[in-house]
């Protein structure tokens, strides 16, 4: 206490000098309190940074109980014994961050990259390769694969939840291939919501802002029998347009509402959900027209749980999304036959099927296996400018995994496993992985993996045409008939991951993390243009073929440091270095540059505070380094550039009472509008500062 | 491991020396907070022992459950401890109905001295075990606290939500266990009854 009341005596001082009356008045009452309270803690062996034991069990139980505890919290205890590269972004970070979405939340996951492209959409990648339509990552909603087929990546735009509802969130960078299967290429995203018995009672809140132009959400859970919990929820949020270069208006405003339920019943050592959700949305879409989004999902899954963290599940699903995207007329000209006006709709139904087995073997030996088996039927109804062949397709992925985690002695573990599994397009798959897991010492934990992953093609890799609308050409010239053709002979693009990464808790208020990778990829996607000749002048169509490849490397560091009990700082920073190249002898349109648009570094700064009065304070600062953009499939060898930037976050909140909250938050506050993302172009947008007041009533 | 020692070191000075200097600055926020009248703020398991050490006095034990005179009223935990040194803090130099206060901690549910406590913490990393716990009690007046949300069988769940500590009692169990339980704890508490 000593060195607080120094400081505290020399703000007195401050004080005094004060010519405002009140103010001094003011200060008197609080230097009173001040000594007060310093002269009535007893207790000398607390330290500087604790609330007084003595003063607490003076409270009555009615006062105890309105008691706030400290709730800047250190990474979960259980992190530290993960041999891979994975940051949780937990229920309270999410809450303190003033995210309004999803994607907005994994903002807080200093291994992914985050840019927002326009008002409703955005890109986001782990480990580089974050091009339009990225599609090396693999996100789960509670165990429900939600990246699309369709071009393997994630719409962001229709992926969301009720944020206060979702437990964690669980960023892998990295291959996750052995558990996961395709597509976890560069990183596994998996957000676990909340059970229902967690989240009962009512829960609503209301924002509004400028950019935010008003969201709202609202959770119901009750207990429906001594066993049995249910919760249901629904959210509605209208997002206004962002800018174009020019600071006028990109009119990409849009709006979205959801809704879903939870019940579990946890009978002992079973448990059972069943859970589902829908959504539907409209987004105004410069320069075509506006599209409409919506979507059902139903899971169900039991699990049932043994001694000494042995458990088995078996889990079924039924997901329907559905997209329209209207495209205008072209009308015709003397060399273009034109184009009637028509709509493009994706519906896709997936029904999924896991069962899992995670048993002891011997005394050393912990076995996990599992198969599964996914059906999906996915029906283009072509636009006249852009189409799939076939247009509705029906696939079956069948798939089995089996992973050994052998304790070699009581603090080295070595986990060597591999799924096999077959898809329609190229057959069978396989993605072993062989992790080496040494417990230092109970604070440190080194690991080093070795592991293949896949990306299996994409509807778009594989299937997608696009008519050029050409006509008339002068003989004896030619003119394509396509832009883009679709190219049956697309194989998956392969990864061999090497990683080494060391984790320790430092000190009780430091931990760190740090994940280095070597990446050597295969059969990456490129771009093959139509030889030219002197009577067919242009090179398309242009096809996408396995051409490319290389290596990246890099490092992500991040660190937590619980300063005092209300403050914690966390820094994270990233690095990543590409080189990719043409297999030899091959050639690619867009001179290789179109699967990438990554900084090369990255570094972020959070900071969390409790402050008296039921205030809190957060504060996100990040760094992005410029990076390379290239125009499209079709746009040739060229590329523009993303200036580097600073983005700050922040949020205010005051808990006025225990059921009462209010907050401030802005987002993007240092620009009035910044460009995260985008070839440039006179359309290329301009994320807008937001600011928003919120607020909240329930827990 | 000599890679290791070096990224430790070099992490350790790295941790201590720009940091004491931020720290000092930081005093004076803390200064001023004081300042202010504002208490530092609390944290959880700070908080739930004195909600334990609150338990020892507004829950009545049949005389037949309490230990001989000058015998310690044990409040016991089970399993890992979470307090650190709080729960030993908060019972320092106090006694209720002229016995001293004790902690003792057991390793799990089939330690012999489980069943001599008045109260049985049962952290969250016990739950599973809940059953075994309780089973292992029947029949003795040991006011169980679970923290919560926890399944039904214990007296007491602490439940933190968002950030403020809540009760939840349940007072068939506590009739079961020959235990009266004050109105100044279940007035403000929630009270579950499937008994009546």
């Amino acid at each position: 206490m000593a060195p607080a009341e120094g400081l505290g005596s020399d703000a007195v001082e401050r004080g005094v000098r004060e010519p405002d009356a009140r103010a001094w008045q003011f200060f008197a009452i609080a230097v009173a309190t001040g000594i007060l309270n310093v002269l009535s803690t007893p207790a000398p062996a607390q330290t500087s940074d604790d609330a007084s034991t003595g003063e607490l069990k003076r409270l009555s139980v009615d006062e105890l109980m309105n008691v706030e505890v400290t709730s800047v919290s250190k990474e979960p205890q259980k992190l530290l014994r993960a041999p891979a590269s994975i940051q949780v972004i937990t229920a309270e970070d999410i809450r303190r961050s003033g995210a309004t979405t999803l994607p907005e939340a994994l903002r807080l996951a200093d291994n992914l990259q985050v840019a927002q492209i326009n008002a409703h959409d955005w890109a986001i990648s782990a480990r580089g390769f974050n091009a339009d339509l990225a599609n090396k990552l693999l996100v789960l909603i509670d165990g429900r694969a939600i990246y699309t087929p369709l071009y393997g990546g994630v719409l962001w735009n229709v992926q969301d939840y009720l944020l206060e509802d979702i437990d964690r969130i669980e960023v892998i960078s990295g291959p996750g291939g052995t558990l996961w299967g395709a597509n976890a290429v560069n990183g596994v995203i998996n957000i676990v919501t909340k059970a229902a018995r967690d989240t009962q009672g009512l829960y609503a809140f209301a924002a509004a802002g400028n950019q935010l132009e008003e969201q709202g959400g609202a959770r119901f859970g009750t207990q429906l029998a001594p066993d049995i919990y249910f919760r249901t929820y629904g959210k509605y949020t209208d997002e206004g347009p962002d800018v174009t270069s020019t600071g006028a208006s990109a009119h990409d405003s849009w709006h979205i509402g959801r809704g879903g339920f939870r019940l579990d019943r946890d009978a002992g050592a079973d448990q059972f959900t069943v859970q589902g959700d829908g959504y539907s949305g409209h987004e105004a879409m410069p320069g075509t027209g506006d599209s409409d989004l919506s979507g059902v999902n139903v899971l169900g899954r039991w699990t049932h749980s043994g001694p000494d963290n042995t458990w088995m599940s078996l889990q079924a699903y039924f997901d329907h999304a559905y997209i329209t995207q209207p495209y205008p007329a072209v009308p015709s000209s003397i060399f273009e036959s034109g184009f009637p006006a028509s709509l493009l709709t994706d519906s896709l139904d997936t029904y999924d099927l896991d069962f899992q087995d995670h048993f002891h073997l011997g005394s050393g030996q912990k076995i996990a296996w599992g198969l599964g088996y996914r059906a999906t039927r996915e029906a283009n109804y072509n636009a006249s400018e852009l189409r799939f062949s076939p247009p509705v397709l029906d696939q079956a992925l069948y798939s089995g995994f089996l992973q050994d985690e052998i304790e070699l002695t009581s603090s080295l573990y070595l986990t060597a496993g591999s799924k096999l599994e077959h898809n329609d397009y190229t057959g069978f798959e396989v993605e072993p992985s062989v992790r080496l897991q040494w417990n230092v010492d109970p604070s440190e934990l080194l690991w080093a993996a070795v592991s293949r992953a896949v990306r299996t093609p994409s509807r778009y890799d594989h299937d997608l045409y696009a008519p050029s609308g050409l006509s008339g050409a002068p003989p004896p010239l030619q003119y394509p008939t396509l832009i883009v053709r679709n190219n049956t002979n697309f194989v998956s693009e392969t990864l061999i991951a090497y990683e080494v990464g060391y984790r320790a808790e430092l000190s009780s208020h430091l931990t760190g993390s740090l994940a280095t990778f070597y990446n050597d990829y295969h059969d990456l996607r490129s771009v093959t243009a139509t030889p030219t000749t002197a009577f067919y002048p242009l090179p398309y169509p242009v096809f996408f073929q396995n051409n490319l490849e290389g290596d990246t490397y890099g490092f992500e560091l991040s660190v937590s440091y619980q300063l005092l009990d209300w403050w914690r700082l966390r820094a994270g920073y990233n690095l990543l270095r590409e080189s990719l190249h043409l297999r030899p002898g091959t050639t690619d349109a867009t001179g290789g540059t179109n699967d990438t648009a990554d900084p090369q570094q990255q570094v972020a700064l959070h900071s969390s505070m409790d402050l008296p009065y039921n205030v809190s304070w957060d504060a996100a600062l990040r760094w992005t380094d410029s990076f390379e953009i290239d125009d499209g499939p079709t746009g040739g060898p060229v590329v523009g550039i993303v200036p580097s930037y600073f983005g700050l976050d922040m949020r205010l909140a005051w808990r006025v009472s225990s059921k009462l909250e209010l907050a401030l938050v802005g987002q993007n506050l240092l620009h009035e509008y910044q460009v995260e993302y985008g070839f440039p172009s006179p359309t290329r947008e301009a994320i807008v500062r937001s600011v928003f007041a919120k607020i909240t009533w329930g827990f | 491991m000599g890679l290791l020692k070096g990224v430790r070191a070099f992490a350790a000075a790295w941790a201590s020396r720009p940091w004491r200097v931020l720290r000092r600055s930081l005093a004076l926020l803390l200064g001023l907070s004081l300042l202010l009248g504002a208490s530092a703020p609390v944290s959880e398991y700070q908080l739930k022992a004195v909600f334990l050490f609150n338990f020892a006095h507004f829950v009545e034990w049949p005389t037949a459950a309490l230990p001989g005179e000058n015998a310690a009223f044990v409040i016991g935990v089970v399993g890992k401890d979470p307090f650190g040194s709080s729960l030993d803090e908060v019972v320092r130099g106090e006694s209720v109905g002229g016995r001293p206060l004790a902690i003792e901690r057991y390793p799990d549910a089939d330690a012999p001295r489980l069943g001599r406590c008045q109260i049985l913490f049962i952290p969250a990393t016990e739950l599973t075990h809940l059953t075994q716990i309780l089973d292992a009690l029947k029949g003795r007046s040991v006011l169980t606290v679970t923290e919560g949300p926890a399944p039904r069988g214990a007296i007491v769940d602490l439940l933190k939500e968002d950030s403020r500590i809540r009760l939840r009692i349940d007072l068939q169990a506590a009739r079961a266990s020959n235990l009266t339980i004050s109105s100044k704890l279940l007035r403000p508490a929630e009270i579950v009854d499937a008994g009546s």
